[in-house]
């Protein structure tokens, strides 16, 4: 007995620190007004001192972050908005064959329904205009939406494209980047080559820089794919006023060139549409350019009632951009004093399916890759491949990371293969004030070297 | 066994846009009190941005950052802006900002001009006052000279300008341009320790020391730097989207898809290189972005320095890592003479 009410005491005190641990983590939503510092200094400040910068000022939203009153895009809802859902492929090449949506658009408080041939103009990209904001009938990647649907209820709206029969006839694909260079691969988009751009950089004459060096450094670097995972998913609402306006709430890094994809992809002129951009819970480059806002705009219309679309994160991952996959090929020349005096580096990055931002990243990584080095000559060629895996596009370091990685690799082989301090190769051939770059642009405000000077002291690096 | 090494790693980082324009314009409006408003069609995205604006407002009308109001993220009421992207804000919002609140303060100046009876080029605005240069104690509040402005003279100060980096495209054939306005640098420093058993590396501690020009809010700097060095140690350690053989993403969640938590982080360094760039808004170039690109190299650097191998595809997994070990041991026997 006594073993017994052990027992139901034990389960009574777990019952209980659990029940207290649980209230302790409900923090109120919103902070009680009586806690609201209404009165002045709302920021607090400096008084009469106006050096501002320099100044560790506070940010201007912390305290609205601080008290959990900033109003992120999913704490917006307007009257009779409706929640937006879209049907994703889950296949990676394929022809949409037949689709049935019937069953769905007969499901009470199911308000719209909306295919890719109903949209205006059912395509959009930052450079190459690429990409279906429905796919329509080719579908490229698992993540290309398929169909959308506006309900009364996110749930509902789930269970409609859920209820909708969609018939593929599965098209072969290509899901490698070296893989879709072969003459004999899948075309992604038609034509005779999946490559979609190219960047070439040239200086002086790397075979003849090759030539006089005394070591030559071979090296293979690869880095993956990437997500943003932003806190806060992809997000819009879209809302139609009675003379035909629309308004746009966002949470996009770039409004001025969501309005004018806006106003493409819908056939209205720009006068008649209004991008809010809300506080962007995360960004990281993933949301800089339109992503279901012309869907939402169009379902919005057919139901005339605002609509809300939010992405899951499951969506967030398969349907929005990811990082370039990088493979690198770095071969540099050096003299036995460690002077690089020619670098040849080649690149493939992972497009993906679409364009989006992959020729600026193509772009930087290429200009970056010769490392904050001056190096008399380099060749640089570098090409971006589509593949039918998802789309990579403008991530935190457009290639910058990727190509660091190879080329910082590689100085530490060569400073440990000549015996040579890592930091001492690096001072050697740093960029400084008036340097060149493998672009011929002379350099101002070079500080690469006080940098290094900086770390290796506070980090209180020793010789050994 | 535990090994702990040490790697570092520079890098440089361009500015805004690859030869393309990305322009960017601001409007600042002085109100009769002698505070502002500047509009921006910029957005918040976190990384504390429109603080940074209002402090280029402030130190250019002489009054403080809380002063500022910024109004930002709406294409009806704020000028063109290209974005929050490419770390382009603080240098090209930036000087947007700072052109337009001179503007504005050049109609404060001669307002003032009357008042103080000296030429408008005379002047400066300093401390919420608009005074006479070296000869500060001659000097009007500038609430004073805004309400005259506004109810006096007619003029209510407004300014509006816009700013695109100067650049020249590349050649195409040979990649030949000037395609940034400025550069940043940077040296990032990773203490490391690796388990010869698991394979287990642990970032003990980063030092990262960033030039990123003059910086307009070092606590901001500091933060951007916290959180570049985070993702890169999920770049450098954990990230990646596995793919099955059909293309479909196979970890697309964040049970599957590890990032670092901050019991992974590591204590943080942060140092800013004095740096001021003519260019830049008093001084200031960038740092959003370029804080996460040295950090997973660093770490590779350090393995290295660790245990003696050298990964060469991301991220440094504890699989991958100790697979290196057990093939440079099975290198290493081999070596042995007969």
């Amino acid at each position: 007995m006594a073993d017994v009410l052990d027992v139901l005491e034990k389960d009574h005190v777990a019952t209980e620190s659990l029940r207290r641990s649980d209230q302790a983590l409900r923090l109120p939503v919103v902070a009680p007004p009586t806690s609201l510092p209404l009165d002045p200094p709302l920021v607090p400040q400096v008084g009469e001192q106006t050096h501002a910068v320099g100044l560790r000022a506070q940010r201007p939203d912390s305290r609205n972050h601080g008290l959990g009153l900033t109003r992120y895009i999913d704490d917006i809802a307007l009257p009779g908005m409706l929640y937006a859902k879209i049907k994703r492929a889950g296949i990676s090449s394929a022809r949409i064959v037949r689709m049935d949506t019937s069953k769905a658009e007969a499901m009470p408080g199911v308000h719209a329904v909306l295919r890719g041939s109903e949209i205006p103009t059912n395509v959009f990209g930052t450079s190459i205009v690429d990409q279906p904001l429905l796919a329509d009938p080719i579908v490229r990647q698992a993540g290309d939406g398929v169909v959308a649907v506006a309900a009364v209820t996110e749930q509902i709206a789930q269970a409609a494209i859920d209820a909708i029969e969609i018939e593929y006839e599965p098209l072969p694909g290509v899901y490698d980047a070296l893989q879709a260079l072969e003459p004999g691969s899948h075309k992604v988009h038609g034509g005779d080559t999946n490559v979609y751009a190219r960047k070439v950089i040239r200086q002086g004459d790397v075979e003849k820089g090759f030539a006089e060096s005394d070591r030559i450094y071979e090296g293979r670097y690869y880095t993956p794919g990437i997500e943003h995972a932003p806190m806060e998913p992809f997000t819009s609402i879209a809302d139609w006023d009675a003379n035909g306006r629309l308004t746009v709430y966002a949470s996009i890094g770039r409004i001025t060139l969501a309005r004018v994809d806006l106003s493409r992809t819908l056939g209205i002129p720009i006068s008649r549409i209004r991008v809010i951009g809300t506080v962007v819970g995360g960004n990281f480059g993933g949301k800089n350019e339109i992503r279901h806002e012309p869907v939402l705009a169009l379902l919005a219309k057919k139901a005339g009632r605002p609509v809300k679309g939010r992405f899951t994160r499951v969506e967030e991952f398969i349907a929005s951009t990811i990082r370039h996959a990088f493979y690198m090929d770095y071969k540099t020349g050096v003299t036995t004093d460690g002077k690089i005096i020619a670098r040849k580096v080649r690149m493939v990055l992972d497009g993906g399916a679409y364009c989006s931002f992959s020729e600026t990243t193509l772009g930087k990584a290429c200009i970056l890759s010769t490392g904050p080095y001056v190096i008399p000559n380099t060749h640089i060629e570098g090409q971006v491949v589509y593949t039918n895996k998802t789309t990579a596009g403008s991530m935190r370091g457009f290639g910058a990371p990727q190509v660091c990685f190879a080329y910082e690799s590689q100085m530490d082989d060569i400073a440990r293969d000549l015996g040579i301090d890592p930091i001492e190769l690096r001072m050697k051939n740093f960029f400084r004030d008036g340097s060149m770059t493998s672009t011929g642009q002379v350099l101002h405000s070079v500080k690469v070297a006080e940098s290094l000077q900086n770390a290796v002291k506070k980090f209180g690096w020793e010789v050994r | 066994m535990k090994h702990r090494g040490r790697g570092l790693a520079s890098m440089w980082y361009p500015v805004g846009f690859t030869g393309y324009a990305n322009p960017s314009g601001a409007v600042v409006k002085i109100n009769e009190d002698g505070t502002a408003v500047v509009l921006t069609g910029t957005v918040e995205t976190g990384q504390g941005s429109l603080g940074v604006m209002a402090q280029i407002a402030a130190e250019a009308l002489g009054i403080a950052p809380n002063d500022i109001h910024v109004v930002s993220g709406d294409t009806d009421t704020c000028p063109m802006d290209t974005g929050a992207i490419a770390s382009r804000t603080t240098y090209i919002t930036g000087n947007a900002v700072r052109l337009a609140a001179e503007r504005a303060r050049e109609m404060l100046f001669d307002v003032a001009a009357g008042m103080l009876r000296v030429k408008p080029d005379m002047l400066e605005a300093k401390d919420h006052k608009i005074q006479v240069k070296s000869f500060p104690s001659r000097n009007a509040a500038i609430g004073d000279v805004a309400y005259k402005a506004y109810n006096d003279v007619g003029t209510p100060p407004i300014g509006s300008a816009m700013w695109n980096p100067p650049m020249i495209p590349m050649d195409p054939e040979t990649g030949q341009g000037k395609p940034f306005g400025t550069y940043v640098y940077a040296t990032q420093i990773a203490e490391v320790d690796v388990d010869d058993e698991t394979g287990e590396v642990e970032v003990l501690r980063v030092t990262a020391s960033h030039d990123c020009g003059v910086a307009i809010n070092p606590m901001l700097v500091e933060g951007q730097i916290d959180g570049g060095v985070h993702m890169g140690l999920g770049f450098g350690l954990y990230e990646e989207i596995l793919f099955d053989k059909t293309g479909k993403q196979i970890n697309s969640n964040l049970t599957n898809y590890i990032i670092p938590t901050t019991l992974d982080m590591p204590d943080v360094d942060e140092d800013i290189v004095e740096n001021y760039d003519e260019t830049g808004p008093f001084g200031a170039k960038a740092v959003g972005e370029p804080s996460l690109v040295p950090t997973a190299v660093a770490i590779t650097n350090a393995i290295y320095d660790a245990v003696g191998v050298r990964i060469t595809a991301l991220p440094a997994t504890s699989e991958r890592v100790l697979a290196a070990i057990k093939a440079k041991r099975a290198a290493e026997q081999k070596q042995i003479p007969a």
